[in-house]
């Protein structure tokens, strides 16, 4: 036994060492281990073996191990210059030293790279963070035809009384043309100083047992009360909001340990003076926004201001607005818009929202059968901002030959999320798919082909999309202040950050208009080579 | 260069060839003699043993030999090994550098009595 340990440490000397040496040495040691019986002595040989290694090892490595032959006696010839091998080193201890360590130092930062999850931020956004309002002004930026909801937000805002009594707006902008009414709100609108911040209302306190997005089934907003003309902030109402948004952070941000040092963050703030600046309601939101995201790092905080009065309750959708979503859908072919079967039979869908599938999926299922004998699909969201998630899982379903979890930043892995993949007599489980994106792709279309592009399921063709997740759920503050929480945690299986504020990056980058034609060229050449 | 190895002579190189300056000894009794002439404080593991071995054998200071023809362990591969001429010197003038030192040692006080 202890020789054979000790044939193992002798491995660490110079082979020749050990071919000159190596029996002498265990004779030497089965030696003392015959002489030295007893606990304490053979601890203590046992210790000089372990020294011996610290003390021997250098040693033996500076011997040259060479014939021991003089150095050849120089046949210096006057001035005729020469080299000569002096001595025929073995390796310094000094440089095996630096080589082991750069070696363990490379591999060691090879793992760490290796371990690091690669989070999904493009270089463009410089830090990755981008606060909600700048993303709004980047979106209005963006969609400024004046037929567009952000359009009407934009002149809502130039004229006050007329958008302050109108509260609706954005994600009309998932609707159809002719439903693109007011009363198809799904969302708060809150125009200010020309900005509109779009804050998703979830109707979960009124009805716990709905899912989070029902909130964009239309709603029959209250009537806003006109907002009051001046937005200057005093520090009491400084102090105030920020006091409540520290109680509802406590209350109900997921992470209580988290929320306490995001909350201790913003009294510091407060405390230190650095809100003083803000006299301006949308600046206050926008620097509170920074100063949660700066300690907490979760994205989906976001304090938002709105010039018009917030309505107390988030309002409930009544039968009759359902029963119009209802109409509209059906007037809309559920938002299905093209289904065609391109040349070397791909298959192309339009599809402009992810409507709900209480009312839609019998509309949903006979799409994709129609497509069932594709040799690709291309699935077209550049006009679709979104939906039910319910509906992305449904269709995700058709392209998968087992049930798949489609991630969504919204909460925790319910049931919902899950594919019911494989779906009978469906044949695109092993087609390859292609999903044209746009500026204007957002929230569930952006789960959709976040989802798939991050399965290696689709290619991603178009441009980098609007950058929407709204996981937060909106908490009022007072009449003016809300902030947007995470209430449950959502694990990214893919990576630390989501779309929110970013987008989702296209695999193939081309302008919107160019997408079809890109990737019909794309599934042309993948289908021939089949 | 063997010379740098040995200069200055490392304390076990130099308790071997004292072990030596008695007779020819193998690896192991050479471990042995230098644990008793220092009084147990040093006993040599065998990589600094014959580590230092391999250095005086490459600086000529001490030679194998055959093995003695009256050993009882004549069945045991063992190497025997006895100091050359060049050093003993070594050893000596070793010997003597050290009995400079502690001439002079003796002289600052730091030494008492009248030992060596």
């Amino acid at each position: 036994m202890s020789e054979k340990i000790y044939t193992r440490l002798f491995r660490l000397y110079p082979s020749r060492f050990r071919k000159a040496y190596e029996d002498e040495a265990l004779q030497l040691i089965r030696d003392r281990l015959r002489d030295e019986a007893g606990f304490f002595k053979r601890a203590r040989l046992w210790w000089d073996l372990a020294m011996d290694v610290f003390a021997g090892l250098p040693q033996a490595y500076r011997n040259s191990y060479a014939v021991t032959a003089e150095a050849p006696a120089a046949p210096n010839a006057e001035g005729i210059p020469s080299f000569r091998m002096l001595d025929n080193e073995p390796l310094k201890r000094g440089s095996i030293l630096i080589g082991s360590t750069l070696s363990l130092a490379t591999i060691a930062a090879f793992g760490f790279l290796l371990s690091r999850s690669i989070g999904y931020v493009p270089l463009s956004s410089s830090n990755g963070r981008i606060s909600a309002i700048e993303s709004v002004v980047e979106r209005l930026n963006r969609a400024t035809t004046p037929d567009t909801a952000a359009g009407r937000a934009e002149e809502a805002a130039k004229s006050p009384s007329a958008g302050a009594s109108e509260s609706q707006s954005w994600p009309a902008a998932a609707l159809p043309e002719s439903t693109k009414h007011q009363d198809f709100a799904t969302s708060v609108n809150v125009p200010a100083n020309g900005l509109t911040a779009n804050i998703p209302i979830a109707s979960r306190d009124a009805n716990p047992n709905m899912n989070r997005d029902q909130s964009l089934i239309p709603l029959e907003l209250p009537r806003l009360q006109n907002a009051s003309g001046s937005t200057s902030l005093d520090a009491a109402a400084r102090q105030r909001v920020v006091t409540s948004a520290m109680q509802n952070l406590r209350q109900h941000y997921f992470d209580r340990e988290v929320a306490q040092e995001t909350a201790d963050a913003l009294l510091a703030h407060e405390k230190n003076g650095d809100d003083d600046a803000a006299k301006d309601g949308v600046v206050f939101a926008e620097l509170l926004t920074r100063q949660m995201r700066d300690k907490s790092h979760d994205m989906h905080l976001v304090m938002e201001y709105s010039r018009d009065i917030l309505p107390e309750h988030p309002p409930e959708p009544t039968p009759e607005s359902l029963a119009r979503y209802r109409m509209a859908m059906e007037q809309q072919n559920c938002m299905f818009r093209k289904i065609e079967i391109l040349s070397h039979d791909i298959g192309y869908l339009k599809l402009d929202s992810f409507p709900d599938t209480s009312v839609c999926r019998s509309t949903a299922t006979a799409a994709m059968a129609a497509l069932n004998h594709a040799t690709a699909i291309i699935i077209d969201l550049r006009d679709n901002a979104g939906g039910f998630p319910g509906m992305v899982t449904l269709i995700a379903g058709y392209l998968f030959d087992h049930p798949q979890y489609m991630y969504s930043p919204k909460g925790a892995p319910t049931e919902e999320f899950w594919t019911h993949s494989p779906i009978p007599e469906n044949t695109l489980a092993d087609k390859p798919v292609y999903i044209l994106t746009s500026a204007s792709t957002w929230s569930g279309a952006e789960q959709f082909s976040y989802d798939l592009k991050m399965l290696k399921r689709a290619t991603l063709v178009g441009e980098t999309t609007r950058g929407g997740a709204h996981a937060g759920v909106f908490h009022r503050i007072d009449d003016h202040f809300g902030m947007g929480i995470p209430e449950q945690k959502a694990i990214n299986p893919f990576g630390k950050t989501d779309w929110e504020g970013v987008g989702v990056e296209p695999d193939v980058k081309v302008s919107a208009a160019e997408a079809l034609e890109t990737a019909v060229k794309l599934a042309e050449a993948r289908v021939r080579t089949k | 260069m063997p010379k740098r190895k040995l200069d200055p002579l490392p304390a076990a190189a130099f308790q071997i060839m004292l072990a030596l300056s008695a007779g020819e000894l193998h690896g192991y009794a050479i471990m042995r003699e230098v644990e008793e002439q220092t009084g147990g404080r040093l006993r040599l593991g065998p990589g600094t043993l014959y580590a230092s071995i391999q250095a005086l054998l490459e600086g000529k200071l001490i030679e194998e030999v055959d093995r003695p023809a009256d050993t009882e362990e004549r069945q045991e591969r063992r190497r025997y090994y006895r100091l050359t001429i060049a050093g003993r010197k070594l050893a000596r003038s070793e010997a003597e550098r050290m009995a400079d030192l502690l001439r002079v040692a003796r002289a600052r006080k730091i030494l008492r009595g009248d030992y060596v």
